[in-house]
């Protein structure tokens, strides 16, 4: 029985969040201990941040000597700002150990608005972080993070060429990718035992037979994928005849939609309250480790989907630069890398690393879409400003209850 | 008129006073800071920022408009969270009162030996997180308890009350009680019992006794703790988000999404000012509703 309250505290002490949860961030409202152990790892909670030592150091190293070897000076500690449980604790000690770093500091942000926040109210005392490349632009024209020396980071050649260039960073000047994955349907393989490998199919399971056991995560822009790709469109398109026919295919799903919910879909799915879903393959490792869930399945529409990139970027004032391009070749050596895909749970752009990773995870389109799939993935753009979407959104989320 | 010349008495009263003036200044200035930057100086911050425009990344950009305003009020998409979270405020109030005031009352007046117990009882659940209980009546609620329970009894296998308003209401309830039943004991507590019983003899049943005594003097506790739990109730976001499912959209997730999904932190602060508002307008109008009450019954009574 999954659905008992040990169960849900365990889970939710143990064990990774889902990478995008939003809840993580709530915790701050009940000084949740649950919540507060989910940031295992870090050594505390974001409010920990090193500021003071940032702030003093800020000035100093604005103007890095661009020409010292990766494994240079390398200062005796490191302030990373991190998603939560997003770097393998067996690769920062070894890290430690190999360069001699004495303090790292590992904190956690819930969300890319979290960090940009922390870096829009001024020296942050950070040396890396890992936002979502779609926010890296953002980033880039707040004068927040500073261009990568990639002379410094030789193993940036293991990189697979799909990962270079793309819109976000055109030239490859800031972003060392670190991650990706895909938004795609959830679904248990025991029940549904249709087709899921379309958008088209996922809708009329929807509205169909599963009507009332569908779980989307609460994201707007993951949600505006399925029907722009159902229509054919860029999942960006921002164009208002598009958008106007999106909305229909949102307001007719609405009814049969369960819950929009990023922080505990697993738990509905594995109580089978909800079969399907629109969600991100993080929970799925975790689940599959339960006998009782283990036939959840994974599917990357054919039609197309978004994918999601993480990268690491270094920060304007970055206090400890040599530590951090150390950290960085570091974290993209093959066997480190792989060390990296087996803890996090998601796809590695490193080619290099891939011959160190289980064949079993080479072949899961969880970690990496198969072929077909993988030619039309679409990187997210960040169209949150756009008046209409956010009007078909709320429009979206009232019906749902309604 | 007094005269300008002042006793030695009068003027030693006044440096008297002016001392203690002073040290009652002194004393106030650190809770008067408090006040001031941080309640008064955000207020201030989200009323300017709600007459901006969203930066090109989002956040604030300096402006002068009444965009966001116009915007919230013409558009029934954006104001519908506003309606919901009222009435679920509202009803969420009413149940904290039919749940709170016999409570009280049965704490203050019949549990004479246990009332520290009892209290404790009503104070323990604050020492664990929030979360932790409202995830608990996930399993409460949930389809192997108390939801199959009743989906059993009515014949319905599909009967869910977890991502309904009900559940949410529930979990309002529930999360606000104590915030009720405090304030409703203590003036229960200190209630002359005497008067009951001088009711009782002279003729009153148990129902105009509750009405003409108890409930006059439960009053200000009532309002004190209606308020309570009726502002952050309407301000909610953790518990429509996991036992309403994100089904119930509340103001408090339409503030989220605007500060978080899609950073536009005008929006957001316009919608803030507004709740603000509506809150004012609907705590003056019980305010003025209950004393109107109060006023006349004592005019009867004289």
């Amino acid at each position: 029985m999954a659905d008992n309250l040990d169960d849900i505290l365990r889970r939710a002490a143990d064990t990774k969040v889902p990478r995008r949860s939003f809840l993580a961030a709530a915790g701050l409202l009940g000084g949740s201990a649950a919540l507060a152990a989910c940031s295992t790892g870090s050594t505390g909670g974001a409010t920990t941040a090193p500021a003071a030592s940032g702030a003093a150091s800020a000035g100093a190293s604005a103007g890095t000597d661009a020409s010292a070897a990766p494994a240079g000076d390398v200062e005796k500690q490191l302030f990373m700002y991190n998603w939560s449980d997003y770097t393998s604790p067996k690769n920062i000690d070894a890290f430690k150990a190999k360069f001699g770093v004495e303090k790292f500091q590992y904190d956690t942000y819930a969300n890319n608005e979290e960090l940009l926040a922390k870096l829009q109210a001024g020296a942050s005392g950070y040396d890396i972080a890992a936002p979502t490349a779609e926010y890296v632009p953002s980033m880039v024209e707040g004068g927040y993070i500073q261009k990568l020396d990639w002379s410094r980071i030789p193993n940036q050649k293991y990189i697979n060429a799909a990962f270079k260039g793309l819109a976000w960073d055109p030239n490859d000047e800031y972003q060392l990718p670190k991650d990706f994955g895909t938004t795609g349907i959830l679904y248990r393989s025991k029940v549904v035992k249709e087709p899921v490998t379309t958008w088209q199919e996922f809708y009329d399971l929807i509205v169909g037979k599963y009507s009332g056991k569908t779980v989307f995560v609460d994201s707007m822009g993951d949600i505006f994928v399925m029907p722009l790709k159902m229509l054919g469109k860029s999942i960006n398109s921002v164009e208002p005849a598009d958008l106007d026919a999106a909305r229909d295919i949102l307001l007719k799903l609405a009814p049969h939609i369960l819950a929009l919910d990023s922080d505990t879909y697993q738990d509905k799915l594995a109580s089978e309250e909800a079969v399907l879903c629109l969600g991100w393959t993080g929970p799925i490792v975790e689940l599959r480790e339960n006998p009782d869930t283990a036939d959840i399945a994974y599917s990357v529409p054919t039609d197309g989907t978004l994918f999601w990139l993480d990268t690491w970027v270094m920060l304007n004032d970055a206090p400890n630069p040599n530590a951090a391009y150390a950290f960085l070749n570091f974290i993209h050596e093959p066997e480190v890398q792989a060390e990296e895909t087996n803890f996090n749970g998601y796809g590695t752009p490193n080619d290099e690393a891939k011959k160190f990773i289980d064949p079993e995870i080479l072949n899961d389109p969880v970690f990496f879409p198969p072929e077909d799939a993988m030619a039309n993935l679409e990187g997210a753009v960040d169209t949150s400003s756009n008046e209409q979407r956010i009007d078909i959104w709320q429009e979206f989320k009232s019906a749902i209850g309604g | 008129m007094a005269t300008a010349v002042q006793t030695p008495e009068e003027a030693k009263g006044i440096r008297g006073r002016g001392s203690s003036a002073l040290l009652t200044t002194a004393l106030i200035f650190p809770a008067g800071l408090w006040y001031v930057l941080l309640l008064v100086a955000p207020l201030i911050i989200v009323t300017i920022f709600s007459f901006g425009n969203r930066a090109k990344n989002g956040g604030y950009e300096a402006a002068f408009t009444f965009d966001n305003y116009v915007r919230l009020l013409t558009q029934t998409q954006r104001m519908e969270p506003f309606f919901t979270s009222l009435w679920m405020a509202v009803a969420g109030t009413i149940g904290c009162l039919l749940v709170g005031l016999p409570l009280a009352y049965f704490i203050a007046t019949r549990a004479t030996r246990h009332k520290g117990l009892f209290i404790l009882l009503l104070v323990i659940p604050f020492w664990t997180s929030f979360l932790i209980r409202t995830y608990a009546w996930l399993i409460v609620l949930g389809r192997e308890n108390v939801g199959g329970f009743i989906g059993s009894l009515i014949g319905d296998a599909d009967f869910r009350i977890l991502g309904t308003p009900a559940a949410v209401l529930v979990g309002l309830v529930y999360g606000y009680l104590p915030l009720m039943v405090f304030p409703l004991y203590v003036t229960l507590e200190r209630m002359d019992r005497t008067l009951v019983e001088a009711s009782k003899d002279l003729g009153a049943g148990r129902w105009a006794t509750f009405r003409q005594i108890t409930l006059p003097i439960a009053l200000p506790g009532l309002i004190t703790g209606s308020i309570l739990v009726f502002i952050p109730m309407m301000g909610e976001y953790v518990i429509p988000q996991i036992l309403g499912y994100g089904r119930t959209f509340l103001v408090g997730n339409a503030l989220v999404d605007a500060f978080i999904q899609t950073r536009n932190w005008p929006f957001g602060s316009a919608m803030a000012v507004l709740l603000i508002l509506v809150m004012l307008i609907t705590i003056t109008f019980y305010v003025w509703f209950v004393n109107r009450g109060r006023h006349g019954r004592e005019v009867s009574v004289l």
